[in-house]
């Protein structure tokens, strides 16, 4: 770690100096990047951390001179040790680009050319760059993917992009980056659309590869807790402009403006129970084409003040090299209140820790657990299996060859349950959700919705059944119908139910608008005038129209940026207090779950591994890969992550066409043993409720059968 | 891959046994059957029947198809008592002339479009690219005999440049070369404006993809972004489309054929539509949809060597 070299300004390797980025679109120029500087030194890590939309990719984007044809640097300099990128002709940038500085992108499944092989791909900046002969490039070639740790990279060579893995892909993008040793790497959200087991794995890498390589890491990011882990000194961003820049510990340690507090504040952790209430920013982030007088967040911050919004606050040295956009900045740590926070209306986002409401707060944990005991159960899913058959050859009969995504998964969720459904991509997780949801037929076994399996039901029972049963969708963007009104659209339901005559659906889609916080104006809109988050909105508002009892919400806020997901996941649990709402909610990300979730469920490889109440899971996990997934996840927190210091689970997710004998999670599980390749574990108890199949577990287990069905 | 390639053999026999059956079906369901297509309303019903039961027109209709197939597959097409020559001497002799045709204004309109569309992508919204885009568009909206027509008024009345028939083909390489030159580009005009508008919209969607971001990241340069990055890319999508076309380009050549009096199949078939020639129709209905599961073989094929993806399904 190399911290503090911000004042040494021989050893940068760069330095922004303020950079200014436009978008000239058709109706307006949008300053996207404004007055931004920094620099990088050698073998350092800096961070740039924000929401969407704040102009963190475009600084990347614009270093690299790879805006989009509108966008154009019109101000600043960007000094690569001393030269002046800027300046450069296309030409001369064109030499830069992939050998002095590399840049890796977020989806690494788009991001590599689907016609050509991998090894000609990493092999390519050297032919670029060196006219290097091709049998020379493909050495260095397998040269970077050794280093990069890509397995068998001899017979990788030849594979294209879609044989690989996600996670391998992105070993790749890398690879790719790394071929002509540049002396500065942009990481533009590089592990986002990954799992957490392979984020912490490719974030590894890029440590040891920079400190190996002594090479200077920009590493772009919407996550506190990659920052937090990885980086030197951290860059916030808020609507184009710097807010805070200083070292990593400081940021966490004595946060000084308001927006990166409450950025803090409002990312779920795993600390956070359900009885909590998230602190969340109101309001989204400015439109860039309209911008406010003054400090930019003085309408979402809570201090703010006649003088904030009269002018624009200066970047200033707090001390110590510590600068901060703000009049009043805040004073240090912030304090996470362990129970609940007043009303997420009134927006609280620090300050002096209110009393906990008793009367209209949330019920504590016990309370919750004990009256979730008396509840019916509302879902039963048994023994429930499906197989997807592959076809082969000359595509007649299946040849017994399939995917096997769920292999017998028997659970119940009680009436105003959530049930939070864990794992990595290709667990099983979201077919499950289908399932239930009666969205798709299973292979074999039942999922009974009060004691009826819906798909079995027929004509308007069927109807009837499925108005019980609605779902939230992961994507805002593609589950609205863009040529329908917000109000049909949430209407639609009712229309197809039949349910009231013209004038009381419409009364009902106005009362719906106002239980999810939407303006009533909403109705004659389309969804291409609402933000993300007011689009999740629309869609929970649609899924509560017919006041069904159980929501199957799939990666509810996974789109969503930090300080909106936690309205929406306030918004939720709201919903479900006053409709007595059951939530499966599936998701890879398990700090929401367990904000959100009563009883969680990890699933790997289409296996139940592990159940139970929410805090008995989180605290005590019993089976080792769902403590590796705990693990894996980034903790804002920079003393917490440092000491992380081993990768929680190797290698990836095996094929579900050929799953491991015995335990399936065997083959990347540190504690395996011969037996678990010859026998699959049973379920064995870790307290109440608290299930897990593992022949080693990591808890002692406690006398007695698992409660039916989860034997 | 080897699989994948069965695969759509497999398909594509199976599409022409169903072709075949409706061919068949179309035969026997002429008015008053075969037999009086041959000999005419007035012919005496002793004649019918001798000629009925020496075309085996008695037996049952399955193992009339058998027989029929099996003559197919030989090569036998039936006998045109018109032109009084077998069907399969007629194609033999006819169908030669159109692959050239056909063959020649397809490869010419590839060879233009796809520079032109790549060329008008990497342009996008310049004004030489909205220019092309025009042009493209005058040529798209036209159908092929019109602008055969404009053809003809340009290149042979105004200048005289070319011939404006082309009975003389066969005569010597070279009057067959002017003598082709107005079809061909009569034909081929059409397919090149309709081509380079999907490859210049193929084009722009590889652009702004993210894997030719990756590459200008890596220092390529635009010649290299085009034909290492974009260019297969855009044809993966594009090579479908072309090989649908090909009974499209056959179908077009009928008119083609018929204003420029050029000796081929579409003559051959406007010839006998007007003598109720029926064996003779039939014949090159045959060649045609052979021509349309061929076309997409070559298509289905060529989709899979440009783009390994679609190897795997």
């Amino acid at each position: 770690m190399s911290t503090g070299v911000a004042a040494d300004s021989r050893q940068h390797v760069l330095k922004v100096e303020h950079l200014r980025t436009e978008f000239r679109l058709r109706s307006a120029t949008v300053v996207a990047v404004d007055d931004v500087s920094f620099e990088v030194g050698e073998g350092e890590c800096v961070g740039l951390v924000g929401e969407s939309g704040c102009g963190k990719s475009t600084t990347g984007l614009s270093i690299m001179r790879l805006l989009p044809r509108i966008g154009h640097v019109t101000g600043g300099r960007v000094l690569l040790g001393d030269r002046d990128l800027t300046a450069l002709s296309e030409g001369e940038m064109r030499k830069v680009r992939g050998n002095d500085v590399a840049m890796i992108f977020q989806d690494p499944m788009t991001s590599l050319n689907p016609t050509a092989t991998i090894g000609v791909q990493v092999a390519e900046p050297l032919r670029i760059h060196f006219r290097t002969p091709k049998r020379q490039a493909a050495e260095r070639a397998l040269e970077v993917l050794n280093l990069v740790g890509v397995p068998n990279p001899r017979e990788r060579m030849n594979d294209y992009p879609h044989q690989l893995s996600g996670g391998l892909r992105q070993r790749v993008m890398i690879a790719m980056a790394l071929t002509a040793s540049p002396k500065l790497l942009i990481a533009d959200e590089p592990t986002t659309a990954l799992d957490v087991t392979i984020q912490a794995q490719i974030l590894d890498l890029l440590d040891r590869l920079r400190q190996e390589l002594s090479m200077a890491v920009l590493l772009i990011t919407h996550d506190m807790g990659v920052i937090a882990g990885r980086t030197d000194r951290v860059m916030v961003m808020y609507a184009g402009k710097t807010v805070e820049s200083t070292s990593t510990n400081e940021l966490f340690g004595a946060t000084r403006h308001p927006y990166a507090q409450a950025l803090l504040e409002s990312v779920p952790q795993l600390t956070t129970s359900a009885a909590d209430r998230l602190p969340t920013i109101p309001g989204a982030p400015p439109d860039l084409a309209s911008l406010p007088g003054g400090c930019r967040f003085a309408p979402r911050c809570r201090f703010a003040e006649p003088a904030c919004r009269a002018a624009e606050p200066p970047l200033e040295d707090l001390g110590g090299g510590h600068l901060a956009a703000c009049i009043h900045p805040v004073g240090g740590p912030s304090e996470r209140q362990a129970n609940g926070l007043a009303d997420a209306a009134v927006n609280v986002i620090s300050g002096p820790a209110p009393e906990p409401a008793a009367a209209t707060g949330p019920q504590s944990v016990a309370e919750r657990r004990a009256a979730l005991a008396e509840a019916p159960v509302l879902v039963e899913i048994d023994r429930l299996v499906k197989e997807y058959p592959i076809r082969r050859g000359l595509g007649l009969g299946t040849g017994g060859v399939s995917v096997k995504a769920v292999s017998g998964i028997s659970l119940t969720i009680r009436r105003g349950e959530t049930f939070g459904l864990a794992g990595e991509s290709g667990c099983g997780k979201s077919t499950l959700g289908r399932i239930v949801s009666g969205h798709e037929h299973p292979t074999s076994g039942a999922v009974r919705i009060d004691g009826k399996e819906i798909l079995r039901l027929k004509g308007s029972e069927l109807r009837r059944g499925r108005s019980e049963l609605q779902l939230m969708f992961q994507d805002p963007y593609a589950s609205l119908n863009p040529r329908m009104r917000v109000g049909a659209i949430i209407r639609e339901p009712l229309l197809v139910q039949g349910s009231g005559n013209r004038r009381q659906q419409w009364e009902r889609v106005a009362e719906l608008l106002d239980e999810t916080g939407l303006s009533r104006r909403a109705i004659d809109l389309y969804p291409h005038e609402f933000s993300g988050g007011q689009r999740q909105r629309i869609g929970l508002a649609r899924a509560l129209a017919l006041s069904p009892r159980l929501i199957v919400a799939d990666e509810p806020v996974s789109a969503l940026d930090v300080s909106i997901q936690s309205q929406i996941l306030n918004l939720m649990k709201r919903l479900q207090g006053d409709h007595g709402l059951t939530y499966m909610v599936v998701s890879h990300d398990l700090s929401v779950l367990r904000y959100l979730s009563d009883t969680i469920g990890v699933m790997y490889l289409g296996k139940l591994v592990e159940y139970g109440p929410a805090e008995a899971v989180y605290t005590a996990p019993a089976h080792p890969y769902t403590h590796g997934l705990l693990q894996a996840i980034p903790v804002p927190d920079p003393i917490v992550e440092r000491a992380k210091r081993s990768v929680a689970v190797r290698g990836e997710l095996p094929s579900p066409v050929n799953p491991p004998s015995g335990c399936r999670f065997r083959t990347r599980c540190p504690l395996a043993q011969e037996l678990c390749g010859q026998a699959e574990p049973a379920m064995q108890v870790f307290g109440e409720g608290h299930v897990a199949a593992c022949h080693f577990p990591l808890q002692t287990p406690t006398a007695g059968e698992p409660p039916h069905p989860l034997a | 891959m080897t699989g994948y390639v069965l695969r759509r053999f497999g398909q594509a026999i199976v599409v022409m046994f169903i072709v075949s059956v409706i061919v068949f079906a179309i035969l026997h369901l002429l008015p008053g059957g075969l037999v009086r297509a041959q000999l005419g309303p007035r012919a005496t019903t002793l004649a019918v029947h001798d000629l009925t039961v020496q075309e085996g027109l008695n037996k049952p209709l399955v193992v009339q198809y058998g027989i029929w197939a099996w003559h197919t597959l030989q090569g036998n097409l039936g006998f045109s008592y018109k032109l009084n020559q077998s069907v399969a001497s007629l194609l033999g002799e006819y169908l030669p002339r159109d692959l050239l045709l056909v063959g020649v204004s397809l490869l010419f309109a590839i060879a233009i479009a796809v520079p032109l569309g790549v060329w008008q992508g990497y342009r996008r919204n310049r004004p030489d690219d909205n220019a092309l885009s025009t042009v493209m568009l005058i040529f798209y909206s036209m159908p092929s005999f019109l602008l055969a027509v404009c053809l003809i008024v340009v290149f042979n009345l105004w200048t005289n440049l070319l011939p404006s028939t082309a009975t003389n083909f066969g005569s010597g390489l070279g009057t067959d070369i002017s003598v082709l030159a107005l079809p061909v580009m009569a034909l081929c005009l059409g397919n090149v404006s309709y081509f380079s508008r999907y490859i210049r919209s193929a084009t722009i969607d590889n652009l702004l993809s993210d894997h030719v971001r990756t590459a200008i990241a890596k220092g390529a340069a635009p010649r290299r972004l085009l034909a290492r990055h974009v260019l297969r890319n855009s044809l993966s999508s594009t090579v479908t489309l072309i090989g649908l076309t090909l009974p499209y380009v056959l179908s077009g050549s009928l008119v083609i054929e018929a204003l420029f009096n050029f000796p081929g199949m579409g003559l051959l078939f406007w010839n006998a539509a007007q003598d109720r020639d029926f064996p003779v129709l039939l014949g090159v209905v045959l060649v045609v949809t052979l021509a349309t599961v061929v076309g997409n073989l070559l298509a289905d094929l060529g989709y899979a060597a440009l783009d390994p993806r679609v190897r795997l399904r």
